[in-house]
């Protein structure tokens, strides 16, 4: 396996344990590599469109469907809160980790909240709505805004 | 990409930004967006989809239009 593989699955595996982004420390000590290597795995991983870094180059944005950082969607399986980066996402980490839980989120236009429970097969009966404002095209032009 | 509570809901969230309405999208269709992205994201052999298997994935979603192919060259 290949040290950008190893990085992804240790970055997946962290978030998915522990519903927090790692370190390039953490996954360094996890798979046996520097920080300089760790570092240098995230670039290309940030290049192939797997990771989503900060600025800084060695923080974690999004992992997607995981948020390194609190947003408005948040998933909760197990006591845990998972971060989403948006309502896409939400449902991706409970399609991720095979699990069932709760969604927590709301309007994007008037805040109310919403609590959707999703189960093996999917969400219960809603009719909330899934707007995006970016065609598909134009995603990762900023993926932070789309 | 955000939830919101109705079509009226969206309307004035693009209203007030100037931008145009999108196509809306069912919570069975995201749920079906988020599995055919997410299912197999922690798996070693995971990888994204790519433009031909995303244009068949909203298709089988009945996403249709120039709004949803990844390649699309009609948005400027």
């Amino acid at each position: 396996m290949d040290l950008d593989l190893k990085v992804k699955l240790a970055v997946y595996r962290h978030f998915a344990a522990t519903a927090r982004r790692p370190s390039p420390g953490e996954i360094g000590e996890r798979i046996g590599a520097t920080a300089a290597e760790v570092l240098g795995a995230y670039g290309r991983l940030r290049a192939q469109r797997v990771l989503v870094l900060e600025e800084d180059g060695a923080a974690i944005r999004m992992a997607p469907p995981f948020s390194g950082v609190p947003t408005q969607h948040v998933a909760v399986v197990e006591g845990r809160r998972y971060f989403a980066n948006c309502a896409w996402d939400v449902l991706g980490v409970f399609a991720a980790l095979h699990q069932a839980g709760t969604v927590h989120s709301r309007c994007g236009q008037s805040g109310e909240p919403l609590l959707l429970s999703v189960g093996p097969d999917g969400p219960e009966p809603s009719d909330w709505l899934f707007h995006c404002a970016v065609p598909a095209a134009r995603w990762w032009d900023d993926i932070v805004f789309t | 990409m955000l939830f919101f509570r109705s079509e009226e809901r969206v309307r004035e969230w693009c209203r007030a930004r100037a931008l145009p309405v999108r196509p809306l999208v069912g919570m069975a269709q995201l749920w079906g967006l988020a599995t055919a992205w997410y299912s197999t994201r922690l798996d070693p052999a995971a990888r994204r989809p790519q433009p031909g298997e995303m244009r068949e994935i909203f298709a089988r979603l009945g996403l249709a239009g120039d709004f949803w192919d990844p390649q699309a060259d009609s948005f400027g």
